[in-house]
């Protein structure tokens, strides 16, 4: 995918979704702190954190609701976000402030080695962000080669890239099953009837057939939310986005939207999920991640993670919800 | 005296004619400002909508906030002498120039409606558009903009209704085709050259300038009806 081109913080070339290094600010406010993680094909990843963590801020920022203020968003090995020049070595040494740096370093320290020398040059030119000035053709050539060779437009991204909101945000003006059928008939991934068929399909299959031609309106949350959720895979994702999907339910509709979850989990569907559910971490994820103050404290197997928290703030945290 | 008088306007064909062919040139000048004003509002309404996410936006819309500041900013009988007298001061193109410029000053107004109405539709509903895959420009014609046109149905309502009788301003330019003065407002005046009875006269007028207001009322209620029967449960 990569040939020779060495990617800082992108450990695993076979993940689905690579997240390398990503900042966000709103205004002033820093609301992620550099966050890198992999989600690979089939796993169930529960994030967990306060309000105001950045967690729901982190998964927006995987299909791009949000632009990520520095770093990188891979999706199946292409790159979403433009070029984040301090994640790659060779395009630093590219620039005219490698060079410049590098022969100062090997003045300096007549002892290094070749190696020593480019690693104290990367290092140095990224700890005091000194590529901002630099404005080399090489440098620039390289940054446009490399984004080119890679980029996938963020709106085909989205498509392999499901996501289910807090809120539901089925379409109001919109019918149930029009709801389910304009993603997929409008981006061409299906016929109108084929569409159709397959929502009526859903529908069934999450006992909600008799809905179709109603309008969003008439629904309970539990109800809005499960079409959600199955309006999402119409478009037949790689994987889905659950941005705290049973927050705003009402306690005696959360079982049947968590229910849903668990099946397709056991579907074996990749799932990134941002919850205040404990219960469903534990069961259903394969991976348990904790967000506190816009940095990942902690990342472990829910077995680990919730009977041997290490981090002291996750302790804390633990013992209020549990 | 009065109701004689009203009643002399009603019956007597001539005098009732130059009324009725006052309301029908209203209505007529009416109509074109409104379509004016409608396609022009869309158009600086997404302009400046799309300049909130798009660089290529940012001069445009520069030039549509600069329309819609000077054309709310000043009055409109200002506008109609400028346009009128200056900026197509072309013989026999008195009435066109009139239009034009209820129309260019109706967008401001209903660009600013659509605007809101845009801004009113939950984020949410962008973000489930964006999120399944959907284009900027689909997602709003597909899900922002049906939903925005029934929040600003009743001011594009209130607005054409002002509109409507803010035309009765020009009569001051003096447009006129041929010999027959021209809109409902001068009609009221040539009919009250006969009749001496600027009460009749107005009150019979007014009862058009109403008959017509109120029809646009219903009109509206019943669009609004219509475009709600998504949220009725």
């Amino acid at each position: 995918m990569n040939e020779g081109k060495e990617v800082f913080f992108r450990s695993d070339d076979d993940a689905l979704i690579n997240v390398c290094g990503l900042y966000k600010y709103f205004g002033k406010t820093e609301v992620l702190k550099g966050v890198s993680c992999s989600i690979k094909k089939g796993e169930k990843v529960a994030i967990i954190g306060l309000s105001g963590s950045g967690k729901s801020t982190f998964l927006r920022c995987m299909n791009l609701l949000e632009t990520p203020t520095y770093g990188e968003i891979w999706f199946e090995n292409k790159l979403l976000t433009p070029v984040d020049p301090y994640l790659h070595a060779d395009i630093i040494r590219k620039s005219r402030t490698y060079k410049e740096v590098r022969a100062k370093i090997s003045a300096e320290n007549p002892a290094f080695t070749e190696t020593d020398a480019d690693k104290a040059a990367i290092s140095e030119i990224k700890a005091h962000d000194l590529l901002k000035k630099n404005e080399g053709k090489s440098y620039a050539a390289a940054i446009k080669a490399f984004y080119k060779s890679n980029f996938l437009d963020a709106d085909l991204a989205r498509r392999k890239i499901g996501m289910v909101f807090q809120h539901f945000n089925l379409f109001n003006n919109l019918t149930v099953l029009k709801n389910m059928t304009l993603a997929p008939v409008e981006t061409g991934l299906y016929g109108k009837e084929e569409a159709e068929e397959k929502a009526l399909g859903l529908l069934r299959r999450i006992g909600l057939a008799d809905k179709a031609d109603v309008y969003p309106a008439t629904l309970s949350g539990g109800q809005k939310q499960r079409i959600a959720i199955v309006r999402a895979l119409m478009m037949d994702p790689d994987v889905l986005l659950f941005d705290e999907p049973t927050s705003a339910l009402d306690p005696e509709m959360v079982g049947e939207v968590l229910s849903l979850m668990k099946e397709l989990a056991n579907d074996g569907m990749t799932m990134v999920v941002v919850t205040h559910e404990m219960g469903f971490a534990k069961e259903v994820a394969s991976r348990v991640i904790f967000i506190d103050d816009g940095v990942i404290k902690e990342e472990n197997g829910p077995e680990e993670f919730f009977g041997e928290p290490k981090d002291e703030r996750l302790k804390d945290f633990l013992s209020k919800v549990l | 005296m009065l109701f004689q008088d009203i009643y002399r306007i009603i019956s007597d064909k001539e005098l009732i004619g130059y009324l009725f062919q006052g309301l029908g040139n209203t209505v007529v000048i009416t109509v074109f400002a409104v379509l004016i004003g409608l396609f022009l509002g869309v158009a600086v309404a997404m302009v400046k909508i799309a300049a909130e996410h798009s660089k290529a936006m940012k001069i445009p819309a520069v030039i549509c906030n600069i329309y819609t500041t000077v054309i709310r900013g000043t009055p409109v009988s200002l506008q109609l002498f400028i346009m009128v007298f200056g900026v197509l001061a072309i013989p026999g193109f008195k009435v066109y120039a009139a239009i034009l410029t209820f129309g260019i000053n109706s967008g401001a107004y209903v660009s600013e409606n659509i605007r809101a109405g845009i801004n009113s539709v939950d984020k949410g509903q962008t973000e489930a558009g964006r999120a399944l895959g959907l284009s900027w420009g689909k997602t709003m014609r597909k899900i922002i903009l049906p939903q925005a046109v029934k929040n600003v149905i009743p001011a594009i309502g209130n607005e054409m209704i002002a509109l409507l009788k803010e035309t009765s301003i020009i009569s001051w330019i003096g447009a006129t085709v041929g010999t027959i003065t021209f809109d409902l407002n001068a009609a009221a005046s040539t009919v009250n050259r006969t009749v001496v009875n600027y009460l009749a006269s107005g009150i019979v007028a007014g009862a058009m300038y109403l008959a017509v207001v109120y029809l646009m009322i219903l009109a509206v209620k019943l669009i609004e009806r219509r475009l709600g029967k998504n949220e009725r449960r």
